[in-house]
């Protein structure tokens, strides 16, 4: 099982102890994020494929590179399932990531105030 | 070193594109294929690149493919960064050109130990096309004097009539030999001749037009071509040649030595089509009659007709024919 939100020693190790640049990712994270969440939410209602696929291979890369293992999991299993070609039903696994990015949009603004201290 | 990253996804791009800051690179960012292959296909374009493999408007693949097929010339070394990571990914991303190949999310000492190997490459492109180069130049130029040797100069001599003829222009065959240079050796040593060699270089390279072509013929002989010369200044152009060599004396380690040359002038459009073998035989025949004639002279090599005696006919002749 992934670490739940932000692996804040993992991050700032990526960043190689950089603060500043920890929060201008997180920072950009903040603004784009809700906007792809957006854009995956109606591409699952709208059962279009094809942006699913996309929007949740790019969650999955940015959720990866701040250190947000069980989110960027999430995103990839939509991501499988859709390569997969198994089920056209992705409600279940947004759902899922749906809890879990909403856990994380919560935990994001202590990150910040962490990572300004 | 300069290098292109590129990647739609900001909170990557950014993060890539500090990492390569503050490893020293100069960074130029772009968020989609398209950008990224004409900066990276400019003539002095980045030679290291970073590609996300998913981008708007062309992908990461073709990218790869696009540099590779429209910059033939010089290497550029590409690292796909992506999180496909099956085998079958690898290949693809490979065969399209790619260099090397890292996952998402990247560690950032493996990503910079991974693009050194890059610079290693570029590095061995560079010294071998510096070699490459210099190999070049050496087989086409004089050793001694850098200008451009026997085979070259006769290469160019050809090809210049050839075209002269088909243009119906007129070009200026020159031979031009140093007079008593074997005095010159024997007195102030083969040191001192060769600087000889080199300043008549230079002498001769600074009389004529950027698209003239001067030669090392032989020993202290040289071939010169003027494109393009129209016949009534071929004469003038020849003597400012001659006098560019004996106006001042030579400064030399050995102190200033006076020089002087003898030249052999064919004017191509009076000979029509001749092989080049033949035109090159009749100026050095004119080279002779210099030397005949006292040296420190020019004498034109005057098309066979009645009555007409090469050997004796005076430079000055041709201009007041004219």
């Amino acid at each position: 099982m992934a670490k739940t939100g932000f692996d804040f020693e993992e991050l700032l190790s990526r960043v190689e102890n950089d603060r500043e640049l920890m929060r201008d990712l997180l920072l950009i994270f903040k603004e784009e994020f809700p906007l792809h969440h957006q854009a995956l939410r109606e591409a699952v209602e709208h059962k279009d494929v094809v942006r699913i696929e996309s929007e949740a291979h790019k969650l999955k890369g940015m959720l990866s590179n701040l250190a947000a293992h069980e989110a960027a999991e999430a995103a990839a299993r939509l991501e499988l399932l859709v390569r997969s070609a198994e089920t056209s039903e992705f409600q279940e696994p947004f759902a899922e990531f749906d809890r879990i990015a909403e856990e994380l949009a919560r935990e994001l603004d202590s990150c910040l105030a962490e990572v300004s201290r | 070193m300069r290098i292109l990253v590129a990647d739609d996804d900001v909170v990557s791009l950014r993060l890539l594109q500090k990492t390569m800051e503050r490893a020293g690179y100069e960074v130029t960012a772009v968020a989609d294929g398209r950008q990224a292959a004409d900066e990276l296909c400019k003539p002095e374009g980045p030679k290291l690149a970073l590609l996300d493999w998913v981008m708007p408007e062309l992908d990461g693949l073709g990218v790869c493919g696009e540099v590779r097929k429209r910059k033939e010339h010089s290497y550029v070394y590409m690292v796909l960064l992506t999180s496909k990571e099956s085998k079958e990914d690898v290949v693809a991303g490979l065969g399209a050109g790619a260099d090397d190949y890292l996952t998402k999310p990247f560690d950032p000492e493996e990503l910079k130990a991974r693009l050194r190997t890059g610079i290693r490459i570029l590095e061995l492109e560079d010294r071998l096309i510096e070699a490459r180069d210099g190999m070049q130049f050496q087989a086409t130029h004089d050793a001694l004097t850098s200008l451009w040797n026997r085979g070259v100069i006769m290469e160019m001599l050809e090809r210049e009539l050839v075209r002269s003829n088909r243009e119906g222009k007129s070009t200026a065959v020159l031979l031009a030999d140093l007079d008593h240079f074997k005095q010159v050796n024997d007195t102030y040593g083969h040191l001192a001749g060769d600087e000889v060699l080199k300043e008549t270089a230079r002498r001769l390279l600074s009389s004529v037009r950027s698209y003239d072509f001067v030669g090392r013929y032989g020993g202290e002989e040289f071939l010169v071509i003027l494109s393009d010369c129209d016949p009534a200044f071929s004469l003038t152009r020849t003597e400012e040649i001659r006098k560019a060599v004996a106006r001042l004396p030579f400064q030399t380690s050995a102190g200033a030595i006076p020089v002087t040359m003898s030249i052999g002038l064919l004017i191509s459009q009076e000979w029509g089509h001749r092989p080049m073998e033949e035109l090159l035989h009749e100026t050095d025949s004119a080279l002779y009659t210099a030397k005949g004639a006292g040296r420190n002279c020019v004498r034109v090599a005057i098309a066979d007709s009645p009555g007409a005696d090469r050997n004796s006919m005076e430079a000055e002749a041709i201009r007041h024919r004219r």
